[in-house]
């Protein structure tokens, strides 16, 4: 089999410029997510129906239906609504963070009713108010036990934003789609992207075991 | 943060049916491609190139307009061009037919091509209707996937269809299929590129007539009025010729582009 390195090292800087772009997007959309699960997940264990039902709902819809829809919806529907015209770093973004947040909600989820109630009614019994037992008593020891379920979430994030290439963003799989349009040849980009996302998903591996020896 | 939650939840399915911004007027038209389809149009590292390129630089040219060519891929090239908002057209080898003008307008014929098969050599495949009964490779929703649908029925489980022609070759090279039929454009600089896989070409211009490139512009698209005179002249006055010898290595058909209809 004939395996043209040339290309790939004639796209190379192009490949790094995409996984610039690809890091950026994915690092934004981890942190929007993780914030908004994080509101997503106490809304949905509230008791107050009128919060706990469009949580549910947000996380029907989002877990539900695919990312591919949402990205092209987010991209066409919502973007241009508030900016005037598309922009699909913008659409990445918000597609793969309200996305991601479906998913880490029901982590937290996970994480908060792991912990034995009795700490919730001893800190209560203490003086401590809702909002306080879950700052300082829970959730520290939630997002502890999560750390490896998150994990698997961020993998599945970087991966899955190579699906932005659809809306022309330019990360790494666009600059692969380049390779494969001028050339018509197909390993040498995919196997490209493949062995750099390899790369991104075992720093952030490396990255979250750190963390979770640290905490 | 729960009734913000709402909020946002809410404005995400509203929006879903909308789709709809205000755009502002500019001076330079906003023109998509789907820069993958070599030699035609396709990224050479972060420029776009191709013969489409360079022909529509000679009709802005002439039309004496300015524009930007932006990379936005097949499907959102559509969706942009079908609204009009941000882009004023779409060039990327579109092919005029009667179901796409329901939708869309097309500029004057720009381009004459028609679809090749592509087989093995030793293959005994030698027109389109040979290919009935065979497994055969397309792109999918290009004129050669509508023309084997034809052929084969459009729910023939052997009409694999890909998401790009690159996919589509690859498959007839690991033997998964027994041709691929596409654009002749890219058949032919796939077998260029590939000097030494044992391929041929085949034309049947009784099945596979000639098609004819246009450029998609929106419905009641007043650009339209001003390229295609400036298309006209670019054919007329010898540009168009310097262009597709530099693309092609071959005198185009003006006549057969000029009256097609």
């Amino acid at each position: 089999m004939d395996f043209r390195f040339d290309i790939i090292w004639d796209y190379g800087p192009l490949l790094l410029k995409g996984s610039l772009l690809t890091i950026g997007i994915s690092i934004l959309a981890i942190l929007i997510g993780s914030i908004l699960g994080l509101g997503v997940a106490i809304g949905k264990m509230s008791t107050k129906w009128y919060l706990n039902w469009p949580m549910n709902g947000y996380i029907h819809f989002f877990r539900g239906t695919p990312l591919y829809v949402q990205i092209l919806i987010v991209h066409f529907g919502v973007v241009p609504l508030f900016m005037g015209q598309t922009n699909p770093i913008v659409a990445a973004v918000t597609a793969l963070a309200l996305n991601s947040a479906a998913y880490t909600a029901e982590i937290y989820r996970s994480g908060i009713q792991s912990i034995d109630k009795g700490q919730t009614e001893a800190s209560y019994s203490l003086g401590m108010t809702h909002r306080q037992t879950m700052r300082f008593v829970i959730l520290p020891q939630a997002i502890k036990r999560t750390i490896p379920a998150f994990g698997n979430e961020f993998i599945v994030l970087i991966k899955d934003s190579s699906l932005v290439a659809l809306i022309a963003a330019p990360e790494i799989m666009y600059w692969s789609n380049a390779m494969r349009g001028q050339y018509i040849r197909v390993w040498e980009p995919y196997l490209a992207a493949a062995f750099i996302y390899l790369i991104l998903t075992y720093s952030l591996n490396k990255l979250l075991s750190c963390i979770e020896r640290k905490l | 943060m729960g009734k913000r939650m709402l909020t946002l939840l809410a404005v995400c399915l509203i929006t879903v049916m909308a789709g709809c911004s205000s755009g502002s007027k500019e001076t330079t038209y906003k023109i998509a491609t789907d820069a993958a389809y070599a030699p035609m149009e396709y990224m050479d590292k972060d420029k776009i190139t191709g013969f489409d390129v360079d022909f529509l630089e000679a009709v802005m040219k002439e039309a004496g307009l300015k524009y930007e060519i932006v990379n936005t891929g097949w499907d959102p090239m559509l969706t942009e061009v079908k609204s009009g908002e941000t882009y004023a057209a779409g060039v990327s080898s579109i092919s005029i037919t009667d179901e796409r003008k329901q939708s869309y307008d097309y500029s004057i014929p720009y381009f004459e091509s028609t679809n090749m098969i592509l087989v093995k050599e030793d293959s005994p495949i030698a027109g389109a209707l040979d290919l009935k009964d065979k497994k055969v490779a397309v792109q999918l929703s290009t004129t050669a996937d509508s023309l084997m649908a034809g052929i084969m029925g459009n729910d023939s489980p052997l009409l694999k269809r890909f998401d790009s022609n690159a996919i589509a070759l690859l498959e007839l090279d690991s033997g998964g299929v027994d041709a691929v039929v596409a654009d002749i454009a890219i058949v032919r600089e796939y077998m260029k590129n590939n000097p030494d896989k044992k391929f041929k070409g085949i034309l049947d211009p009784e099945q596979f007539s000639a098609e004819y490139y246009g450029i998609l512009f929106p419905k009641g698209s007043e650009l339209k009025a001003k390229l295609d005179p400036a298309i006209k002249k670019v054919l007329e006055n010898g540009t168009y010729t310097e262009v597709y010898k530099k693309w092609f290595g071959e005198e185009p058909n003006i006549d057969n582009v000029l009256n097609a209809k």
